[in-house]
Parts: C-alpha cells; structure tokens; sequence
C-alpha cells in the first residue's frame, strides 16, 4: 500500500480494533437469540402474563333489598354515597385547584391541605379520600366539572339508610361490618371487603333474603391501577325486599306515646299473629352504625345505663302483676275451681297462711265474682283462689298459656322468662316451695317474669278465645320455623267469655283499665302495676318521702267482638297500670280504630 | 482548517449519516407509540432534538479532528468543572443530580463527558508507539478518567458512569494489553468493585443487580420493571401487537417507556420481526463504523473511531441485555432510540467524530 510510507503503521491497532468487533458481532447473535427464545419460545408464557396484567376484577356492589311496612312504605332504603378522592398527579395547577376543590366541597383550604399532608407518603398516582357520606347533591357540581377538574375522582356504592331515623330501629336492626370469626363461620357466603351484614332485628333475621348478589366488572387496568376499558360486566343483583306486618302510622304513634319514658308497646293481630307495631323506648338511630360511630358516641352508647339497643317488648323481663290474673282467670274456670258465679268478699286485706295480705284498694271491694274480680283487678278474689289451685296447677295453666317459653317471633335474641313450680324450685334453688310463694304469683309477682310481647300474645289467645298465633313481623317470607301453634283442647271458649267480660267492664264500666277507653270501639282490658320490691320495703320507702313507682302495664284488645287488634303497654316505673299505661294503649287503640281497613 | 472544500463533502460517508436518521426516525415512532397519551408531545421535541443534534453533528464535520483532539485538554478542565457545579447547583431531577438547565433545555454534562473522554484518550495515545500498555500511562489515563467518573457517580449516575469503562476499556485494548496487565486491571477492579458495592452504590442500586438474580423476589420493586419489560418483549410474539397496540406500553405497565425502556416497545409492538430488524440496522451502522477503523489516518484517528463506536455498541448492547433482564437495570439509554435530547446529542457528536476521521483519511494538511 502506498499510504504506508506517508502514514504510520497502525496494522496492530487495526487488528485489536477488528478483533473487538467480531466479538461485539457474536454478543449482538447472542442477545439476538436471547431475545428469540424469549419472544417465539417462551411466547405463550409471557402472553398470559401480559393478559393477567391488565385485566382486573372489581366486585360491584349489591343494593341491600328494602324493607317495607305492611303498605309497602319504604323503611329501609338504599341511598348513593359518595366519596370524592383527589388524585395529585392530575393536579395541574395545585393554587387553583385546591380552591376550586373547597368550594365545591365546602371544605376549607387549610383542612383539605391538612387532608392531603396526611396521605403524602402515598404515590402521586393513589387517590386520596378528602370526603365521604356525599349525596349526589353534593357530588353533583364536581361532576359536572369532570373535565376541568380532572384530578377529582367520584366513586358511589349503595348504602343503606333508614329514612325516618330512630322509627322501628329494633325492628329493622341495625348492620355492622362481620368480624373475622364470622365471616369463617359461613365460608359458603362470600363477603366483600367492608360490606355491613344485618347484625340484629329484620337485618339480621332476613339478612340471607336482603342481601342481593354482587356483581363483577373485569377492567383493563394500566400499572397505576387506573381503569383504561371494560371487558365485561356482571351487574349486582339487588337483594329481596322484605314486607313487614308494622304499620309505619301505628308504630311512629306508639314511639311518640313512649318519648322520654322507658317502656314497651306491643300492637298485633290476634287472628294471625301479625304484629302491627313493636316499639322499644329509648330507641338508637341504626344509620349511626352505617356512618360509623366514634369511639366516644359507642362507648356512651352500650353504657348507657337505659339500654337504648336492647329491644325490651322481647327481652325485657318484668314480673307481670295483675295481668297474670288473666291467667289465673282462665285456670280457675278451666280447672273448676271457680264457677262464674263464684263470689268471694274483698274487705281490703286477708289473713293467709299466718300472714296478713292486702288488697290495693284498702276498703276493700264487697263480694265479687270473676268478672267483678276482673274489673276491680282485687287481690283478694286471687289470693283465694290461688291458695286453692295450688303453684302447679298455676304452672300448668301458664305455660299452656304461652308463658315461659319463647313465642317464636321471627327477631333474635328472644327471652323464655319464668313459670316457677315446686319442680322448678327444686332443681334450680335446691328448696321445696312455700305455699306462700303461690299467694304472691296468684297476683303476678314473686319470681314470675315475662315479656311484653308474651303477654301480647297471651292477651291475643284470651280475645280469640283460645286460639293462639305466632307472633310475625313479615308477610311476604314463609317463616322457617315451625308452623302456628294449634288451638290447645284444654281451653273452652265460654272460658274466655267471662274473662272477656271483666275486661270489657273494666276499660267500660268504671273498672282499672278506664283510661283505655275508645269511643265505640269496644276495647276489653286489663292493667297490671308491678311491684319492683317487696310492698314492705315499699312502704318504708314511701312512709320516708321516697316515691316508688311500679312498672305499670295495661294489655287488652278491641273490638270485643271480632278483636282486630291486641295492644300491650309496658311502661317501667310508671306508676299505676290504670294510670300510665292504659292511656297509652288509648291512642294506639283509637288510632287503629282510623287506620282499620274494613273486612 | 474550518473550510470544507468539496473533496471533503464528497468524503462524507452519506450511507452512515442515512443509517443514523433512519433509527433515529424508528426511534421517534416508538417514542410517540408509547408516550402520545401523556403531556408533552415527547415526539416533537425529539424530532427537534434530532434537527439540533444532526446540526452538531456538522459543525463536528467541519472541523478537522485534530483540533479538537489538539483541544481536549481544556474541554476537558472544562467538563470536569462543569460535573463538579451540576453537582452542587442542579436541581434534583428524578433523585439525580445530572441535569442543569440552560434556559429553556437541560443539559446533561455527564453525556458531553464521554464525547471529552473519546478526545482525550486519543490524545494520549496519539503519539504511542509500543506494542503494549506500560504502567504510567495506565495509571495516567485511569487517573484523567477516575475524576469526571467519581463526578458522575457521585451525582449518582451510574449508567453513564459506566459508559466510561468501555471508552478507557477500548483504549487500554488498543494500546495492547498483556496477561500480567490483565490480571491486575481485573483484580483491581473486583476490589473496586467490593469496595463499590458497599461504600458508593445506593441501596436502589443494589436491589438493582439482586433483583437481576431474582426478579420475582421484589415484583413491585425493581424487580418489577424487567418483569414487565421481558413480559412485554415475550408478548410480542413473532409479529408484536401492532403499533400503538401494545399493552404493556400502552397501559403503562412498562417503566421508562420512551426513555431507557423503548425497545421493549419494540420488541412487543413489533415482535421479533421488528425487532430482528432494529437490530439488524443496528448492526450494519455499528459494523460501518468499526470497519472505519481502517480509514483512520493516524493513530488519534484510529482511537476516536474505535472508542466511539465501542461507546455506543456498550450502550446498545448493555440496553438491550438490561431490558430483556440478563443485565441489572442500570441507567442506560439506547442510543439513536432512547428519547433525551443529551443522549441523542453525545451519540450524533460521536458519530460526527467517526464521520470526521473517516471523510479527512487523506493526508493533505
């Protein structure tokens, strides 16, 4: 070559720099196969993991069903929640939006700055929550601005709301997130994240009937979670409503008869069992417990010493006082230890067993019979007759009446209460019974406890003569448990006559029960003041100024002719029974007496 | 000197500058393919960085080689200043210290570094003669490379950190390496490299060459980036998904799509026929330009081509082995590909030295 004698020699060099190349050539074949294995051999492989990647499920969720009153007002509704997050990255201009931000929300500037300091560890990706429990009224300027305001995302999720707030609260229940125990307990029934399942009342009972199906979207996602397209779409099914037997009108009146007193108001039908209202007082607002509550609010809540979430018409225990001379009423007849005709002479207070006993009214009554002993509700008429029946006897008619045992009304949480009998005194306390326990539950005290909705029901078997019901709160589900209990053969319907007769006198003739009286509407009655300590200590008490109240109860039904409705009064230490809880029962019956639809 | 009559011009080789455009144009697509949905308009800019770039590339034609060679000692304090203020003064960028601004653009210095360090190996071994590598000059150019390379992984930079071990590597191998020189230049590098790993690199770093060794140990991490770049080669198939079809790009799943990662683009919009293609054209530029070494008429000639050209065969091959996960995920663009206005600067200046070597072969100074 020419140039090597101008040049200098560079052969080496050259010959290096060659070398390096054809190493760089078969680096470049290996990388080249490399990225052949990668892309044709292991194709399939990656194909679905890109498929996997992309694609994301999200459950949808399903509306709870409704729950309506026996006229298909709504009770328990389903509302749109919002909750509006800020995604940073979309911020253009943070200045401009963070105003526009708090004046759509109405949430001030430094707030909603504070807000967002709190998440600032999050990626500029991830949304922050700045509010929630929106309505779409609330929302409804943001979406609007959508495009402006692109940094704002909107999402909603059906959320359960009780319109009429605290109304029918320990009917319906209230929901609750399930704890984990629970949610292992039934592995068949999938739960999504953070859902509120029924925790008492209707909720609870119907939560398998209200709970809908929820649905699936599959979304094409790109890596930052955000959704690009929709591949398919399983919609939500909505739960099933469920009909309740409540009659909205007639429950609201039985609340506000109730305000500011602790006490119970059991209205039903006596020929079905339908329970027209079923109020508890105090009362809780269940949409606390979707909206969550403080830890302060929930503490304050269970410790409140009046129980406002205890549902008293089912588990409140009471000693059912005079009453229970209803019960005594039918034994005597049908044991034949009375006649109607029998009378017995009420001089204000008796001798029994060595013990004096009193009658209420302290110059006492005359003779009386059964429907005379009804009326004036005399403890002497009773202590006689219990004297003579004997505790077992009393046991026997009870529980044959319904008490003592659960009524089977479709809440959970129900209470048996007590019949006590010499059998039970044994096995339970280890004593034999004194006869003069029988003289104290001839009268309904000593260790006798109901329920309100018990007496409800045995108030209801008296005014269909005998032919007792289940108590139920829904119409439009079969009930799952066993079916209505059967008239009992031990009861003869003249029995309930008589009995019928002294209530009738007693609400209409002057007798306890007069401050139930509806004009033309017939109301039979019996009222019942509970003693909450022995009448001795009592009168101790009262001769040192302290005023003792008795619980005070009223139960009857109206007309007394084809009864239509049953309603029982409970009002915890209201006094006389004829005095608090027969005017209650007044405004229910006189109500009802409006609202009946005629057969 | 400046003056370029036109022998020169016809000296040109216009099939490299054509080879140069044309995987800068397939670069541009796949940076609008993966990148048109984000703010920015990424295309546009890199069709003006091209337009600057291949500018550069001219004025570097214009000027014998020599000169700037005769220059290098300056730019050279002057880089070195110049990686010492970003240091100080820059602004973080993406956790890095590597860009200054420059009134509307950003610089990154540490590119321009590499362009520096290309110039002054050859003026170091312009007037070498032996047949190996003797221990001073070792030591010398180790030393005139070690500061700007401590700069630069000090910003922490450590991609193009690493760029320079191929310009000084190059160099050395030019110069003639011996076993006995070889041993130690690995020894002394392990013991860098021990020395490195747990005084200078930074935990991300680190994660960076163990999540190489198992990417599935730390998805969401850094491991996560190559799984979804290799899930978005091995998803292309034979043909890819068409363009803009891509979902692993399309969705974002892909970090660094239009920057480091845009051959993943390739490779899963395209599949392998495209991307056999992009690496066949890479081929045949980088093949070009190593057999220039034979044009060269002096040995600074010979110096600038090799090392420049084993500069950008490094990037591409470490990019394209980093991004399918057979190397840790280090900072390194794909050169002519990668969007970045620096990077595609230092490439077409190191092409314009090839170019300006190739087209002044004859001796007529």
């Amino acid at each position: 070559m020419p140039e090597d004698r101008i040049y200098e020699d560079l052969t080496v060099v050259r010959r290096r720099a060659n070398a390096v190349f054809w190493i760089f050539a078969v680096l470049t074949l290996l990388a080249l196969s490399y990225y052949w294995k990668v892309q044709i051999l292991e194709h399939r492989k990656y194909l679905d993991m890109a498929e996997a990647n992309r694609t994301r499920s999200r459950v949808l969720a399903a509306p709870r069903g409704l729950i309506l009153d026996r006229d298909k007002t709504i009770l328990a509704d389903n509302t749109a929640a919002f909750k509006v997050s800020l995604v940073r990255e979309s911020v253009k201009d943070e200045a401009a939006s963070y105003a526009a931000i708090s004046r759509l929300l109405g949430i001030d500037e430094p707030t909603l700055r504070d807000r967002v300091a709190l998440h600032k560890d999050l990626q500029l990706f991830e949304p922050i929550v700045i509010a929630d429990g929106l309505t779409s009224e609330d929302v409804a300027p943001i979406e609007s601005r959508r495009l402006e305001l692109p940094e704002l995302l909107v999402e909603s999720e059906p959320q359960r709301i009780y319109r009429s707030g605290t109304l029918a609260a320990h009917i319906l229940g209230y929901l609750q997130e399930q704890t984990a125990a629970e949610i292992r307990a039934r592995p068949e029934r999938p739960t999504r994240p953070g859902e509120l399942v029924g925790k008492s009342g209707i909720e609870r009972v119907y939560d398998d009937v209200l709970r809908g199906d929820d649905g699936l979207a599959i979304e094409v996602v790109d890596s930052l979670g955000r959704v690009q397209n929709e591949n398919a779409r399983q919609y939500p099914v909505q739960g099933d409503d469920v009909i309740l037997t409540i009659d909205r009108e007639l429950q609201a009146e039985a609340e506000r008869a109730l305000e500011g007193r602790e006490g119970v108001v059991v209205a039903l039908d006596p020929k079905t069992g339908e329970v027209l209202a079923l109020a508890s007082s105090p009362t809780y607002d269940p949409n606390r417990f979707i909206t969550r509550f403080t830890p302060k609010e929930w503490t304050d809540l269970i410790s409140d010493p009046t129980s406002p979430l205890e549902n008293r018409a089912i588990r409140g225990l009471y000693a059912p006082g005079s009453i229970f001379k209803l019960v005594m009423s039918v034994a005597g007849l049908t044991f034949g230890y009375v006649t109607p005709a029998t009378t017995v002479t009420c001089t204000g207070s008796t001798q029994i067993y060595g013990a004096i006993r009193h009658c209420w009214y302290a110059p006492g009554h005359g003779a009386m019979n059964l429907a005379d002993a009804i009326k004036n509700s005399c403890n002497i008429y009773f202590y006689s007759l219990g004297r003579r029946m004997g505790i077992n006897q009393i046991a026997l008619a009870a529980s044959r009446l319904g008490l003592g045992r659960k009524t089977g009304i479709d809440l959970v949480g129900e209470k048996e209460g007590l019949v006590p009998s010499s059998d039970w005194k044994e096995a339970a306390l280890k004593e034999p019974w004194f006869p003069g326990e029988t003289i104290s539950v001839a009268i309904g005290q000593g260790q006798l406890q109901v329920t309100p909705l018990q007496i409800a029901l045995l108030t209801s078997l008296v005014a269909a003569r005998g032919v007792p019901v289940r108590p139920r709160l829904v119409s439009n589900v079969p009930a799952a448990v066993d079916p209505a209990p059967q008239a009992d053969g031990l009861f003869k319907e003249s029995t309930f006559e008589e009995i019928i007769a002294g209530m009738w006198r007693s609400v209409n003739d002057g007798g306890t029960g007069a401050g139930a009286r509806v004009d033309g509407f017939d109301v039979c009655g019996k009222t019942g003041s509970t003693q909450t300590m022995s009448r001795e200590s009592a009168e101790r008490l009262a001769r040192a100024g302290r005023v003792i109240k008795t619980h005070s109860w009223f139960s009857g039904f109206a007309p007394r002719v084809d009864p239509r409705i049953v309603v029982t009064v409970l009002v915890e230490f209201g006094g006389g029974g004829g005095a608090t809880a027969a005017p209650v029962a007044k405004r229910i019956f006189a109500l009802w007496k409006e609202r009946m639809k005629p057969r | 000197m400046i003056m370029l009559d036109r022998r020169l011009i016809e000296e040109i080789d216009w099939v490299l500058i054509a080879l140069i455009l044309l995987q800068s144009l397939v670069g541009v697509f796949f940076i609008y393919s993966s990148s048109h949905f984000l703010p920015g308009a990424y295309h546009v800019r890199q069709l003006v960085w091209i337009g600057i770039s291949f500018l550069a590339l001219l004025v570097v034609l214009a000027v014998d080689y020599k000169f700037f060679v005769a220059l290098s000692g300056y730019l050279y304090v002057l880089i070195v200043a110049l990686l010492a203020a970003t240091l100080v003064f820059a602004r973080f960028v993406a956790g890095t210290k590597s860009w200054i601004s420059l009134g509307l653009m950003q610089m990154q210095p540490s590119e321009m570094a590499k362009i520096v360090l290309i110039l002054v190996c050859a003026r170091l071994f312009a007037e070498y003669k032996r047949d190996f590598l003797t221990t001073p000059h070792t030591l010398g150019l180790l030393f005139v490379a070690g500061v700007p390379f401590l700069l630069i992984v000090a910003q922490p930079d450590l991609g193009t950190a690493m760029t320079f071990v191929a310009i000084v590597g190059g160099s050395f191998i030019l110069a003639g390496l011996r076993r006995k020189a070889v041993i130690l230049l690995v020894l002394a590098s392990l013991v860098l490299g021990i020395g490195g790993w747990n005084i200078v690199l930074k935990d991300y770093q680190k994660k960076r060459v163990t999540s190489l060794i198992n990417p599935a140990g730390d998805p969401r991490g850094s491991g996560y980036q190559v799984i979804q770049s290799k899930i978005a080669i091995g998803s292309g198939g034979l043909t890819g998904k068409g363009f803009q079809k891509g979902t692993q790009s399309q969705l974002r799943f892909l970090p660094a799509r239009h920057t480091d990662f845009v051959f993943s683009v390739i490779g899963e919009e395209t599949g392998f026929l495209g991307v056999f293609t992009v690496m066949a054209l890479y081929f045949a530029l980088l093949a070009r330009m190593f057999l220039s070494v034979s044009k060269a008429r002096d040995r600074a000639g010979v110096y600038i081509i090799f090392t420049a050209t084993l500069l950008l065969a490094f990037q591409f091959l470490v990019n394209i082995l980093m991004i399918i996960g057979l190397l840790p995920v280090v900072g390194i663009t794909l050169p002519f590909l990668s969007y970045g206005g620096s990077s595609l600067l230092a490439s077409y200046v190191a092409c314009g030295l090839v170019l300006n070597v190739k087209m002044r072969r004859f001796a007529n100074v």
